[in-house]
């Protein structure tokens, strides 16, 4: 089941400026986001309880990758439809820039799958307060280096080197993503703990890494065929 | 047309082709391109077949090490000019020259263990106290005085903005030399993406100097081919490619509508060869 953020994203329009927030802005804010968490804890008791099978060998890879992008691009949806506290004219313009190339990164694996492609997953951001800049700061820092984590651990076990030249091309642009959050949270902060001392990003398997994103989404998955 | 047949067609086409833009306009005429995702992955090796015989993994190694050298020299240069950086930004270049740094001392030790001599720029001294400083006769910043990099402030954000854009260009364009040894390709990849986050941040505070009057409105990330300064246009030439894979970008489903020219660009970093990227820092080398 999707979100349907719609209304919400009409309020941004109708305002003059999507980064004025008002304080009265706010608590229509916060009470939208307690109503979107109802929805999705309503979603998650519907839920069939049947794994989604993701494929084998490439396909489960690329699958892999397009839910890690649907969980991206559903987050700064939501964050950019209920922009936090203290928005300015810049972050409204870069949460926007962002959303659309995560969505346009969500899309290109859907293509890519074509009728492989899993069916779009319901995501859970109950712990995310989407009216507080520090919490979607933190959040957004880190889907960016889950995603950064996931991608360089997945290359090497592709097939298709393509889709290795094209992952390539992502990666940096999720690492450009990560460091911009992070300075926003604290400016020159942009690398702290996600590189190494021999100055290299965090790598991880796949079966870690949906692992730990499953915390943030309800679908579930038969991973029993994906590369690791 | 059977499934056949468009694969015969491609294949007549892909003879022809020596480009990815002329690659696409040719296949976006024949077929549509939405139909065959996965038939495209083989034209696009023809497409990008070079000439000349690919670098092996060290070679490939050594031109990354080259760039972090450069990299490095120029980050040690600008974070030893007193009055150069401000106190509020000190710390952020030091990160980044550290992790230069780290990336040359880890590049020397995996090309040596492959029994290939490392690569060492002009005038390296290895009975120097810091024989990754170059101190003269390897690099000159400034372009023979065109960037007065290390006495203007916004000049050194601006070359810093450049380089590491190019860098990971470079990074890219060895991606298929290295594609048969998977321990160097994920070392390619996470060492790139540290450099995608030094880019984010001298992009980042180049933007913070002043939005509107920069020629390219910096974002952390490269939208379209705009450079910082129309002296530098070659560096950011391609940067405004919407085809991977031979998937048009910007004609997928957005947010409302197709997903914008500018964020197509921006979802992707290019890649640039060699030959490119070392003709792009040549004029910074003595």
């Amino acid at each position: 089941m999707e979100i349907k953020i719609a209304p919400v994203d009409e309020q941004v329009k109708e305002m003059d400026k999507g980064y004025d927030v008002s304080r009265r802005r706010f608590f229509q804010l916060a009470g939208g986001i307690a109503g979107a968490g109802l929805l999705l804890s309503a979603c998650h008791k519907t839920t069939p309880n049947k794994d989604v099978y993701i494929g084998s060998g490439d396909t489960a890879l690329l699958n892999y990758l397009y839910i890690l992008q649907q969980l991206e691009a559903a987050f700064y949806t939501q964050a950019f439809a209920t922009p936090y506290y203290g928005l300015t004219s810049s972050d409204y313009d870069l949460l926007k820039d962002v959303r659309d190339q995560e969505i346009a990164h969500r899309e290109f694996f859907k293509r890519l799958l074509g009728a492989d492609a899993v069916p779009d997953i319901s995501t859970d951001f109950s712990l995310v307060t989407f009216a507080d800049r520090t919490s979607v700061l933190t959040y957004a820092a880190r889907f960016e280096d889950m995603v950064i984590s996931a991608m360089n651990g997945a290359v090497r076990l592709f097939t298709n080197t393509d889709h290795v030249l094209s992952i390539s091309k992502m990666i940096t642009v999720e690492a450009r993503h990560s460091a911009y959050f992070r300075n926003q949270i604290s400016l020159n902060d942009f690398s702290n703990g996600v590189v190494d001392t021999n100055g290299l990003g965090q790598s991880a398997t796949p079966a870690s890494i949906l692992t730990e994103a499953q915390t943030f989404i309800h679908t579930t998955f038969d991973k029993t065929q994906l590369p690791n | 047309m059977d499934f056949k047949n468009i694969l015969n067609e491609l294949e007549q086409a892909g003879q022809k082709i020596n480009g990815r833009r002329e690659l696409l306009t040719g296949f976006g005429s024949k077929v549509m391109v939405a139909a065959l995702p996965f038939a495209v992955g083989s034209l696009f090796q023809k497409a990008s077949a070079k000439t000349t015989a690919p670098d092996t993994v060290p070679q490939a190694l050594n031109f990354i090490l080259e760039m972090e050298y450069f990299a490095y020299n120029y980050y040690h240069t600008g974070n030893n000019t007193g009055g150069l950086i401000p106190a509020a930004n000190q710390a952020g270049f030091l990160t980044i020259e550290n992790q230069k740094k780290a990336h040359i001392n880890y590049l020397n030790t995996v090309i040596t263990a492959m029994g290939v001599a490392p690569f060492t720029p002009k005038n390296y001294d290895a009975s120097a106290a810091n024989p990754l400083y170059i101190v003269s006769g390897a690099y000159d910043f400034t372009a023979a005085g065109k960037y007065l990099v290390f006495s203007d402030y916004p000049t050194f954000i601006m070359m810093c903005e450049v380089f590491e854009d190019t860098f990971i260009r470079g990074y890219k364009g060895e991606i298929p030399a290295v594609l048969g040894d998977k321990g160097t390709l994920e070392l390619m990849m996470r060492m790139q993406s540290s450099v995608g986050r030094h880019a984010s941040h001298a992009r980042y505070v180049r933007r913070l100097l002043g939005y509107t009057s920069a020629p390219e409105h910096p974002s952390p990330w490269i939208t379209d081919n705009i450079p910082p300064d129309v002296r530098l246009q070659a560096y950011y030439d391609g940067e405004d490619a919407v085809g991977q894979q031979g998937v048009d970008i910007s004609g997928l489903s957005g947010s409302t509508g197709a997903v914008p020219h500018y964020s197509a660009t921006a979802a992707f970093d290019e890649a640039y060869d060699k030959s490119v990227v070392l003709s792009l820092l040549s004029p910074f080398k003595t």
